[in-house]
C-alpha cells in the first residue's frame, strides 16, 4: 500500500471512530435527559432564544422564595423544554431560575396564587421564556476561531480538513480548559458540538462518492467529450457549447467538482489538438460546473448541505432551479462565445493520426460492461430520490443502497473501495459542523440573522436579493462549503420571520449565491482550484486575471438571471 | 540506450519553444533525446471537495498526449525523441529519472514569464544539487534560448544573456 493509502486508511479509521464516538454519547445523552425523577406537582415550560429558537442544556431551579432551599432542578431539552418534578408545593412564593453560560440568568417569580393552582391541578405551565444573549468571552473565541478556519482555508495555510479539524479542537479545548477559569469561555459540550453534525449530509455524500467513483471508471464523460470533438467538425463555437451542455448535465448528476476532474485534462488535450487554447474550453467549463450543478440536489456539495438541512428534495431543487439555470447557462454561452470570439472562429488546425488515435484511446470506454450496470443503479437512484420523498426517506437512503449494488453487482476490491470514499472530505465536513455549530450556539449567527432581519423587514424580494447577491458576492472570495454552513441557521431565521419565505426560496436563493458567486475568481470554489491544479501540470495554466476577466462578469449576469428567476417562481 | 539528452516538459503552446530549444540542441549534437513529464497532484491537498477520481491516471494520459506533440515536433525536425512520464515531485522525479538512465545533459525551461510555475530558487537549489551530485550538464532555457548553463568540466555555472544562443 502506498503512502496516500495509507493516509486514507488512517482517516478512514479516525471517521469510524468518530462515528461511533458521536452515537455512543448520543445514547448516554438521551438516558441522562429522561432521569427516572419522582415528584406529584409539575412545572414546565420552555426555553426561546431572541429567534425563537429553543435554548438546550439550561439549569432550570426552583428555589423558596429566600432562595435557600432548592426544591428542584433539570435541564432545558433539544425542544428547549424543561420539566420541574416537585415532591410537594412550597409555601409563599417560588423563584425559578435560568442559567446558561451564554444567556443572561433569568428569575422568574412565582406567586401564591399559581402555587395554589399548581397545588389543586398538579401542573403549572410558565409558557415560553425569551432568554437575552450575553456577548461574553466565548462568544469572542468561537468567532475567531471561524474567521481563523476561513483564512487558513482561504489563503491554503492548512489542509481544509486540518483546518477544519483544528478549529473544532480549539473550540473543545477553549469550552473545556478556558471553561474552568471563566464560564464564559464554555461554548458547548463535546456531545451537544457532535450534535451539530448532519449525518443525512455524511452519509450522502458517501454513497454518492461510491456510486461516482464506479461511474468515472467507466469513462463516460470522457468519451462524450471526444464525441463532442468530432461532432464539432473544426467548428470551435460547436464544440464549446457542447462541451458547457455536457459539463452541465454532468454538474447535475455527479458534482461540479468531479465534473472538472473528468472533463479538465481530456478538454486540454482537445484544445491543444484543434489548435485553440485549452482555457477558452476549460474556464468556460468550470462555469458552467458550478452553474449546471445548482439543478439537483447532488449538483454540488452546497445543494447536499442545504436540502438535507432544510428538508428540500431532488423534484424540489429539479423543478424550482433548473429553468433559472438553464437560462443562466444561455447567457453564459452568449458571453463566452464573445469573449473567446477570436478562439472560436478562427480555423481549426489538423491532427496528426499520432494525436488523434492517441486522443481516441484517452476517451475511449474503458469499461462498457459496468457503464451499464452503474447506469442502471445510477437511474434507480434517482428514482429512489424522487419516489423517496414521498414516504419522507432521506436521500442519503438511495445513495447508500444504490453504492452498496454496486459494490456487490460490481465486486470491486476493499482496497479500491477505501480509496472510492474521499475520508478526508468526510471529516471535513463533520469538524466544520462543529466549528460552524459553535459559532450558532454563541449567537454570532442569530445576531447576523437579526441585523439582517431589520433591514428586510417583511420584504421578501430584498430578502431574496440579498441572498442571491450578498451571498454571490462573498462567496467570490470565501470558500462557499463553510458560508453555506453558516448561512443556514441564519436563513432559517429569516424563513420564519419573512412573510411568504416559507415557501423556501431563501434556501434556494442561497443554493444560487453559493454556486453562482464561486465563478468570481478562482479561488471562489472547489472546482476553479482543482481545474486551475491541473492546468498547472501544462504550460497553459490558469491565472488569477485570467480567470476573473471571464468569471467576474458571468457571475453578475448568472446571479441576476438567478434572482430574477426566483422572483418569478415564488 | 543512446539518448543522452532529457529534456523536462510540461506540454502545451508555452512549452513549444523550449521544446524546440531542446531539439535544436539535440539535433546540433546529433543525439537522441527524451521528453519528460511529470505530474504531481499534491494540489488536491488544499480542496475540501470529494476526490473519488483516479486523477493520476487521468494526468498521465494527458501527459502522454503532451509527449507525442513534442515526440512530433522532434520527428518534424528530424530528431528521435522519447518519451517518460513521471508521478511526484520534481526534485525526486529528476534524480530518480537521471540515476536511472546515463544522461550526459538535462534540459529545463526557465521558471520566468508568465506560465512558469516552479519556484526560481527551488529550481537553481534543485539543479545545482542535482548537477553536483551526478555531474552532468544542466542547460536552463527561456523562449527556446539558452538562459544559463551548468557545465560538467569546471563546474562553473555559465550565465548567458538571454535571447542569445549557444
Amino acid at each position: 500500500m502506498n503512502i496516500t493509502g495509507i493516509v486514507r486508511s488512517k482517516l478512514f479509521i479516525i471517521a469510524l471512530l468518530i462515528t461511533l464516538i458521536a452515537v455512543i454519547p448520543g445514547e448516554v445523552l438521551a438516558s441522562s435527559q429522561d432521569p427516572d425523577q419522582e415528584g406529584n406537582f409539575v412545572v414546565i415550560g420552555q426555553l426561546l432564544d431572541e429567534q425563537d429558537q429553543p435554548v438546550e442544556e439550561a439549569v432550570v431551579t426552583a428555589v423558596t422564595q429566600d432562595g435557600e432551599q432548592i426544591v428542584a432542578e433539570t435541564e432545558s431539552l433539544e425542544d428547549g423544554t424543561w420539566r420541574l418534578l416537585l415532591i410537594e408545593v412550597p409555601s409563599g412564593e417560588m423563584q425559578i431560575t435560568i442559567e446558561h453560560p451564554r444567556f443572561n440568568p433569568q428569575i422568574v417569580s412565582l406567586k401564591v396564587e399559581e402555587l395554589n393552582d399548581l397545588d389543586n391541578i398538579g401542573l403549572y405551565r410558565v409558557g415560553e421564556i425569551i432568554l437575552n444573549r450575553d456577548i461574553n468571552a466565548g462568544f469572542w473565541a468561537a468567532t475567531l476561531i471561524f474567521l481563523g478556519v476561513l483564512l487558513l482555508i482561504a489563503f491554503e495555510k492548512l489542509h481544509s480538513t486540518t483546518a477544519a479539524l483544528a478549529g473544532m479542537s480549539v473550540v473543545f479545548i477553549i469550552s473545556y480548559v478556558g471553561g474552568v477559569f471563566d464560564p464564559g469561555f464554555f461554548i458547548f459540550s463535546f456531545e451537544r458540538g457532535l450534535s451539530y453534525i448532519n449525518w443525512e449530509v455524511i452519509f450522502l455524500v458517501m454513497g454518492m462518492m461510491i456510486i461516482v467513483a464506479i461511474i468515472e471508471g467507466t469513462g463516460i464523460f470522457q468519451w462524450m467529450a471526444f464525441q463532442a470533438y468530432r461532432l464539432s467538425r473544426g467548428r470551435n463555437w460547436l464544440l464549446i457549447l457542447i462541451l458547457i451542455a455536457i459539463t452541465a448535465v454532468a454538474s447535475a448528476l455527479l458534482d461540479n467538482f468531479t465534473t472538472m476532474l473528468l472533463m479538465v485534462p481530456i478538454s486540454l488535450q482537445i484544445g491543444l489538438a484543434v489548435g485553440i487554447n485549452p482555457l477558452a474550453l476549460i474556464i468556460p467549463e468550470i462555469l458552467a460546473s458550478n452553474v449546471g450543478g445548482i439543478s439537483t440536489l447532488v449538483g454540488t456539495p452546497t445543494n447536499i448541505i442545504i436540502g438535507a438541512h432544510a428538508k428540500i428534495s431532488f423534484t424540489d431543487f429539479l423543478v424550482n432551479q433548473t429553468p433559472g439555470v438553464i437560462v443562466a447557462l444561455i447567457a453564459l454561452s452568449a458571453y463566452i462565445l464573445f469573449h473567446y470570439r477570436k478562439e472560436f472562429f478562427k480555423e481549426s488546425s489538423a491532427i496528426s493520426p499520432a494525436l488523434y488515435e492517441r486522443l481516441e484511446e484517452n476517451a475511449r470506454l474503458d469499461d462498457p460492461q459496468s457503464l451499464w450496470k452503474s447506469g442502471v443503479v445510477f437511474i434507480l437512484v434517482i428514482f429512489g430520490f424522487i419516489l423517496g420523498e414521498s414516504v419522507h426517506l432521506s436521500p442519503a437512503v438511495p445513495a447508500i443502497i444504490g453504492a452498496t449494488a454496486l459494490l456487490i453487482w460490481l465486486q470491486p476490491d476493499v482496497h479500491k473501495m477505501i480509496i472510492a470514499v474521499d475520508w478526508t472530505t468526510l471529516v471535513f465536513f463533520m469538524a466544520l459542523f462543529v466549528v460552524v455549530g459553535a459559532i450558532q450556539e454563541v449567537g454570532l449567527l442569530g445576531l447576523i440573522a437579526t441585523g439582517m432581519a431589520s433591514v428586510i423587514g417583511d420584504n421578501l424580494p430584498l430578502g431574496v436579493f440579498m441572498v442571491v447577491f450578498g451571498v454571490g458576492t462573498i462567496s467570490v472570495v470565501v470558500a462557499n462549503i463553510p458560508l453555506a454552513a453558516a448561512m443556514l441557521p441564519i436563513v432559517d431565521f429569516l424563513t420564519v420571520l419573512i412573510p411568504g419565505a416559507d415557501s423556501k426560496v431563501l434556501f434556494y436563493a442561497l443554493s444560487m449565491g453559493t454556486a453562482m458567486g464561486g465563478n468570481g475568481t478562482l479561488i471562489g470554489g472547489e472546482a476553479n482550484l482543482v481545474t486551475a491544479g491541473i492546468t498547472n501540470q501544462t504550460s497553459t495554466p490558469i491565472t488569477f486575471k485570467e480567470f476573473l476577466k471571464v468569471g467576474l462578469p458571468v457571475t453578475y449576469i448568472t446571479l441576476t438571471i438567478g434572482f430574477l428567476w426566483l422572483l418569478i417562481k415564488f | 540506450m543512446n539518448t543522452k539528452i532529457l529534456c523536462l516538459t510540461r506540454g502545451g503552446e508555452g512549452s513549444y519553444p523550449n521544446q524546440d530549444g531542446a531539439i535544436a540542441i539535440a539535433k546540433e549534437r546529433g543525439q537522441d533525446i527524451m521528453f519528460l513529464y511529470i505530474s504531481n497532484i499534491e494540489f488536491l491537498d488544499h480542496t475540501a471537495a470529494p476526490k473519488v477520481i483516479d486523477i493520476e491516471t487521468e494526468l498521465d494520459e494527458l501527459g502522454e498526449f503532451m509527449l507525442i506533440m513534442a515526440q512530433e515536433r522532434a520527428s518534424n525536425a528530424g530528431v528521435t525523441a522519447k518519451t517518460l512520464v513521471r508521478r511526484g515531485f520534481f526534485r525526486e522525479v529528476l534524480s530518480d529519472v537521471i540515476e536511472e538512465n546515463n544522461f550526459e545533459t538535462v534540459i529545463l525551461g526557465s521558471s520566468s514569464g508568465d506560465t512558469g510555475i516552479i519556484d526560481e530558487d527551488l529550481l537553481h537549489e534543485v539543479t545545482c544539487e542535482v548537477h553536483q551530485k551526478y555531474e552532468i550538464e544542466f542547460i536552463i532555457l527561456f523562449e527556446g534560448n539558452i538562459l544559463k548553463t551548468y557545465q560538467v568540466e569546471t563546474g562553473a555555472e555559465l550565465e548567458q544573456e538571454e535571447g542569445k544562443d549557444d
